[in-house]
């Protein structure tokens, strides 16, 4: 089966090499979306800014750190607080936000005294916090501003501070995906191997790439209490700002979202030697394969398969419960890229879900060969879809629930179609044997709403406009 | 022995994160790594991992011919002059989809 060029396509022809429909017997070497590429002009994609998804995605969950962003302020506002990310500090980083707020006469005559100044401002206000984040944005990039060098005079007049600049503008990148990799690889450079850990297990990993969304960390940390494995370091959720400084001396790197953050475990691999493990951690197949993985590696097999059986007793027969009511269901996932891949099996091994179309909005060609490799035939992959490819998925496998935004989400709701928020949940957390089980709870009351027929229906009798033809 | 190389690639395909790690290097070390100790313990033998990085692919190869032996019944009775001749088997084809016909532009660049 060709790639797909969709009717709605017709005037950015560009679009059929992001978009696979995989048919049987194929496998990656047949065909594999473009990504990780620049939106095609004429496409209105979804995607968020570099300078976001450093911030938002990672930076902005370490939960003792001010996160300074040097721009003006809507950088701010917009990547704060669209995340739900807890933290067990009283949720620091999500109460407040913080900016320089530039004006235009900071643009013309330059932004550094003004970046010191509110630097310095924000460790005044706060003089508990001793950590912080500063981000260029595009126009303070543009125009020049040496953040590392501010960030510089103020640690020497601020002994007690430390500061990590993340040079990433939105528009340095097709997609968030190079902020994710700026951030590692900034981090890496210039953090790590700076503090030492205090080592109280004879077993240490460092957990990279979750981040905490409604608990996530917080719900997985009790397994690795109960197995007795010190975590050094989350990547980044509910973390520690001088944690992540530590992560040299962990023996393990576990790896969930390799997209945003693969590249500082490969660097930890290639720098320090320390192994690396890519592991799901939705799903109960999944997350019992990861938890017997690093109880073999640790050999401590016994207490990783006593940690499963009961993790199986409490959950396995309400994941059940679910399924036998959740078997068949059509489920799209249109998300960031991982999620893709991480899930496509699970809902179909766990739950009898069958993931009939995916959409990715930053993944790279790696994560589409593992999708494929991994997701079912007759099934769509779709690079950075646009809205109106949405609408013609949706004719083309009638979906009955979207895993997805809030935005796309909000928009789906329109046509009838339940959605449930792919990125920051409605009611999670989602990994782990609980977690799984409260995604199979909002996907079945997703799924089930009563209200969604009643909302479909207009009491006055009119005719429903389709969507496509509303929008011409 | 094409059926055992197929199901243990069909596998492996499903399953497998280490596939696909991020870079060419990465592929092969993961590839080599776990399938060495596959291969040991197909061969019942009792695998001695040396080093942080043999440790993990013991443990990925453990779970993987723990999972085989419940999914395909020739798993306990291959023999050990065969089981050579399948890893080799499915080593090519691994490295043929994941590597050499891949499509992915990333894997050999340079830098992560």
């Amino acid at each position: 089966m060709p790639m797909v060029l969709l009717k709605c396509d017709k005037d950015i022809p560009e679009r059929e090499k992001h978009i696979y429909l995989k048919a049987p017997d194929e496998d990656t070497n047949a065909h594999l979306p473009l990504s990780n590429a620049a939106t095609i002009p004429g496409t209105l994609s979804e995607r968020g800014c570099a300078f976001c998804g450093a911030k938002l995605v990672i930076g902005g969950v370490v939960k003792d750190a001010i996160q300074m962003i040097h721009g003006p302020i809507g950088c701010a506002y917009d990547t704060w607080h669209t995340k739900r990310y807890p933290s067990d500090n009283g949720h620091f980083q999500m109460k407040y936000v913080w900016s320089t707020d530039m004006k235009e006469s900071h643009i013309v005559f330059g932004g550094e005294k003004r970046l010191e100044k509110s630097i310095h401002e924000a460790f005044d206000e706060m003089p508990e916090i001793k950590r912080m984040f500063v981000y260029t944005t595009c126009p303070t990039a543009l125009i020049g501003d040496d953040v590392k060098a501010v960030a510089k005079r103020v640690m020497e007049a601020r002994p007690d501070v430390d500061i990590f600049t993340v040079e990433c503008p939105g528009f340095s990148g097709v997609s968030q995906s190079k902020g994710h990799h700026v951030l590692n690889i900034g981090w890496i450079d210039e953090k790590v191997g700076t503090l030492e850990p205090e080592i109280t297990s004879p077993y240490t990993m460092n957990f990279i790439g979750d981040f905490n969304i409604q608990g996530d960390t917080q719900l997985l940390q009790t397994y690795w209490d109960r197995l007795g494995i010190q975590v050094i370091a989350h990547f980044t959720g509910n973390a520690a700002y001088d944690d992540l400084r530590c992560m040299h001396r962990a023996q393990l790197n576990v790896v969930n979202c390799a997209r945003s953050s693969g590249y500082i475990a490969n660097e930890l691999k290639k720098r320090y030697g320390i192994p690396r493990l890519d592991i799901d951690s939705w799903g109960f197949n999944y997350m019992a394969e990861g938890v017997r993985k690093i109880g073999t590696f640790f050999g401590i097999e016994d207490r990783a398969e006593a940690l499963i059986a009961e993790e199986f007793e409490k959950w396995k027969p309400k994941l059940d419960w679910y399924k036998e009511r959740l078997a068949g269901t059509k489920m799209a996932i249109w998300t960031g890229g991982p999620r893709l891949w991480h899930w496509t099996k699970s809902v179909e091994d766990d739950l009898g879900v069958h993931v009939v179309a995916m959409s990715s909005k930053f993944g790279h060609e790696e994560d589409f060969e593992k999708v494929i490799a991994r997701g079912r035939e007759g099934t769509y992959y779709i690079d950075d879809g646009n809205e109106l490819e949405f609408f013609e998925i949706i004719d083309l496998v009638k979906p009955d629930v979207i895993f997805t935004g809030g935005r796309v989400g909000e928009l789906v709701k329109k046509l009838h179609i339940p959605y449930v928020n792919g990125h920051a949940y409605h009611n999670g957390p989602y990994m782990g044997f609980e977690g799984f089980v409260n995604l199979a709870r909002d996907m079945y009351n997703a799924v089930h709403n009563p209200l969604l027929k009643l909302a479909a229906s207009d009491p006055r009798g009119a005719k429903q406009i389709p969507m496509l033809e509303a929008a011409e | 022995m094409t059926n055992k190389v197929d199901n243990l690639f069909d596998y492996v395909q499903e399953r497998c994160l280490w596939q696909f790690a991020s870079r060419t290097w990465d592929r092969t070390d993961n590839i080599d790594g776990v399938l060495k100790h596959v291969g040991s313990l197909l061969k019942k033998d009792r695998p001695a991992p040396e080093t942080p990085a043999e440790r993990l692919n013991l443990a990925d190869a453990k779970v993987l011919v723990n999972d085989c032996r419940q999914r395909y019944d020739w798993i306990d009775a291959i023999a050990p002059a065969e089981v050579d001749e399948v890893i080799e088997g499915l080593k090519a084809r691994l490295i043929d989809v994941t590597i050499t016909r891949s499509k992915n532009r990333e894997l050999n660049h340079s830098l992560y």
